[in-house]
């Protein structure tokens, strides 16, 4: 059982879900992608939980869940809120936060 | 009471004086504040003169006392105390100038009874007064400084009294900045002085002179930089040119400030700085020939000028100009005596003339004066008196003050010989500019402001104009009030001129020659340490020629302008066309007002004005304050260029930088 093919996958898809970042314009694709990010980090702890043998991987694999969570449902408010005052759904088009 | 406190308590009382005069302002104008001022100067002298007892009762050896109230620092070797000096000659100071001051105080109860500025009036006037008398009294070089500057404040303040008139303040201005050119001297002249006797206060000081050289030329220059001060507060040429404008000031400032006591605040200087001016003759010439300049000078002027307070104010140039050339020959009781006289009859032909003055509705024009003696016995019977102890005739008091000075000055020998003979042609050309003022005010057909008085009415001048230019003013807050009063209605102003009209008659008994030496023993404790006080002495022959060629001068003169001015009326305008040329020169005032102008005014409104158009906005503005800014809002522009507001700009910066990071770790690590 080795620790690295474990690793080369969290690799894998965290690059995947940075690539998907910095390519796609939807923001839900986005909070799609960051999920993919987290989640890739979530496997590579759990991998050396299991490597290690002890817990301390899995427990933090599990706040990483809840932050996943909190910043999802911001994320998720906030797309709402630009949907319903009609304002284009393009992470490009919305950039009036600058100077 | 003690010496020390009596001296305390002249300095206390017209502080309290304008502090409670001050603080009352909310009461409105008052009679009440007008006498709380009076009353508080009129305490100011019976402490004067309770110190003069104290300091009389002592022995010979001890009439220099020091008293020292705080002591404010001793850092550097300097001391710098609160400290009076109470010898004879600053009581004798203190004494003239509470005793005039209270007098136009009671004058100017009424006087200035319907201005709506009363309160600040006499606020100012007793501030002026404890400041002079701050000067005279003080024991360290510090405190004179301080009482000076607050005196030319004082005078500033007072000349631009009525500060909605334009002339009004432009004098102020001229007087203060002129006061302020004196003051750098005065103080220069202390450094020097410090530098080479150690110590600020006057005893000390006095008592290191003798070891300096004679002659010395930084002795010289220290007490050439304090004639510039006296010359300055003195109005001596070249610094005179700020007193016939200060005329511009109410007739009781005129009197106090500019007759009687501030203009003498140089001859004080010049007085009790005389063990520095003995050991540095050359100074000292340098002073006696300006003052005899100057009394030349203003004598001159006062033949031409036609406004009735500048001829008294060039009279008073010119009187100063023999006190001071009086002190500048070491004949110090001789100055310090004319000091005295002058204060006297000065004080009285100026609240004559205010009386005048208000008479005519505020019209200061000689020209527009005349036979107002019927009208106004008691101002004529005053004005005369001044006119007659101002020209020097016997045995009123001005006669026998000029002549001891000009005695002693001749009494010098080598060259001051000249100047004594000056200043008796001097004399002549007093008595003549006098009585042609006193002649062509109350003499002659009677105009109709006298006519009216005549008949028991005070003329109202249809409107209220500034009497110099005309422009048309009204009587509110910062100008002159409507009503005016004159001294035969108002007993204050009666009371005080009828005082000082006696001491202008009596004074003369002090000092006759060769008969009574009251001030000249009385000074002398002050004056120990002087190599001419008891010397200089003119000899009989030399007093009673001086004497009676004085008296013949002074009448003279009051015949020549009778003869001008009343007989043949029309013989001074044929003068004016024939010397039409001298005449123009004079009444340009000698064209000092041009030449200051040019020489000092117009370079320095040159620099200003390349001072605010180049070096401040080129220089300052553009370079040293613009320079840092534009670097740092360009610094920040290329900063802002970052926040684009791309949200996937931002990611890949993120990701790009912790990629960085991490592959540098990595590398670092292997």
């Amino acid at each position: 059982m080795n620790v690295e093919w474990y690793l080369i996958v969290s690799a894998l898809v965290f690059s995947i879900g940075a690539g998907g970042i910095l390519v796609r314009r939807n923001p839900l694709v986005i909070l799609l992608c960051l999920e993919l990010m987290l989640n890739a980090g979530n496997l590579a702890l759990v991998a050396f939980a299991r490597a290690h043998g002890n817990e301390d991987g899995q427990i933090f694999a599990l706040i990483v869940m809840v932050v996943a969570a909190c910043e999802v449902a911001v994320g998720l408010g906030l797309i709402v809120a630009i949907y319903r005052r009609r304002l284009p759904i393009d992470v490009d088009e919305l950039r009036e936060l600058q100077g | 009471m003690s010496l020390e406190t009596y001296g305390w308590l002249v300095l206390a009382f017209p502080l309290a004086g304008t502090v409670l005069i001050a603080l009352s302002w909310r009461l409105g104008p008052s009679k009440l504040q007008g006498y709380v001022g009076t009353l508080a100067v009129a305490l100011s002298f019976l402490s004067a003169l309770g110190a003069l007892f104290e300091l009389q009762d002592r022995g010979e050896e001890q009439r220099q006392v020091v008293t020292v109230g705080w002591d404010y620092a001793h850092t550097v070797g300097v001391d710098a105390q609160l400290s009076l000096l109470l010898d004879p000659l600053s009581i004798f100071m203190a004494l003239v100038v509470s005793g005039v001051s209270a007098l136009i105080h009671l004058y100017s109860v009424s006087y200035m009874a319907s201005d709506r500025g009363y309160t600040r009036f006499f606020a100012y006037l007793n501030y002026f007064v404890f400041s002079m008398l701050l000067l005279v009294l003080a024991g360290n070089f510090f405190f004179l400084i301080v009482g000076w500057a607050f005196v030319g404040a004082a005078s500033y303040l007072l000349i631009s009294f009525w500060y909605r008139r334009t002339t009004a303040t432009a004098a102020g201005i001229k007087a203060f900045v002129i006061n302020v050119v004196g003051d750098v001297g005065l103080v220069l002249g202390t450094y020097f002085i410090f530098k080479h006797t150690g110590s600020l206060d006057f005893v000390k000081a006095f008592g290191a002179a003798d070891e300096l050289g004679r002659n010395e030329g930084d002795l010289v220059a220290g007490c050439l930089l304090l004639l510039v001060g006296a010359f300055a507060k003195s109005a001596q040429v070249p610094l005179h040119t700020w007193l016939p404008d200060a005329m511009e000031g109410p007739t009781p400032v005129s009197a106090l400030i500019h007759a009687a006591t501030m203009v003498t605040a140089g001859v004080y200087l010049i007085a009790r700085m005389h063990p520095f001016f003995e050991q540095a003759p050359a100074a000292a010439d340098v002073g006696a020939i300006l003052g005899c300049t100057t009394l030349l000078i203003a004598a001159t002027i006062g033949l031409v000028v036609t406004d009735l307070k500048r001829v008294i104010a060039y009279s008073t140039m010119s009187q100063i100009g023999y006190m001071v050339m009086g002190v500048s020959s070491a004949a110090y009781a001789a100055g310090l005596f004319h000091l005295m006289t002058h204060a006297f009859f000065k004080a009285l032909l100026f609240m004559a003339a205010g009386s005048v003055i208000a008479a005519m509705a505020g019209e200061q024009n000689l020209d527009r004066m005349g036979g107002f003696r019927r009208a106004m016995p008691f101002t004529f019977g005053c004005m005369a008196i001044g006119g007659l102890a101002l020209a020097g005739v016997p045995p009123f008091a001005g006669f026998f003050s000029k002549d001891e000075i000009l005695a002693n000055v001749i009494a010098r020998e080598d060259w001051h010989v000249v100047l004594g003979v000056l200043g008796y042609v001097g004399s002549l050309l007093t008595a003549i500019y006098t009585w042609r003022m006193i002649f062509r005010a109350f003499f002659g057909d009677p105009v109709e402001p006298a006519r009216e008085l005549e008949h028991g009415h005070l003329y109202h001048a249809p409107e209220h104009t500034n009497p110099a230019t005309g422009e048309v003013e009204d009587t509110d807050v910062g100008f002159p009030g409507p009503e005016h009063h004159i001294a035969e209605r108002e007993w204050s102003m009666k009371v005080a001129m009828a005082l000082l009209a006696v001491g202008a008659i009596f004074a003369g008994v002090v000092q006759i020659p060769r008969v009574t030496d009251v001030l000249h023993n009385f000074l002398e404790p002050s004056f120990r340490d002087s190599r001419y006080y008891e010397e200089l002495e003119p000899s009989g022959g030399l007093t009673w020629i001086g004497l009676a060629v004085g008296a013949v001068l002074a009448l003279g003169g009051i015949a020549l302008a009778y003869r001008l001015w009343m007989q043949e009326p029309a013989r001074p305008a044929a003068i004016r066309q024939r010397l039409a040329g001298v005449h123009a020169f004079l009444v340009r005032k000698w064209y000092f007002d041009e030449l200051i102008d040019t020489l000092v005014v117009r370079p320095f409104a040159m620099f200003g004005r390349f001072a605010r158009d180049v070096f401040e906005r080129v220089f300052v503005d553009g370079l040293l304050v613009g320079g840092p800014a534009g670097a740092v809002r360009a610094g920040s522009a290329a900063v802002r260029a970052v926040q684009s507001g791309f949200l996937r700009y931002y990611a890949a910066l993120l990701l790009v930088g912790v990629t960085g990071l991490g592959l540098y770790f990595l590398l670092a690590a292997s």
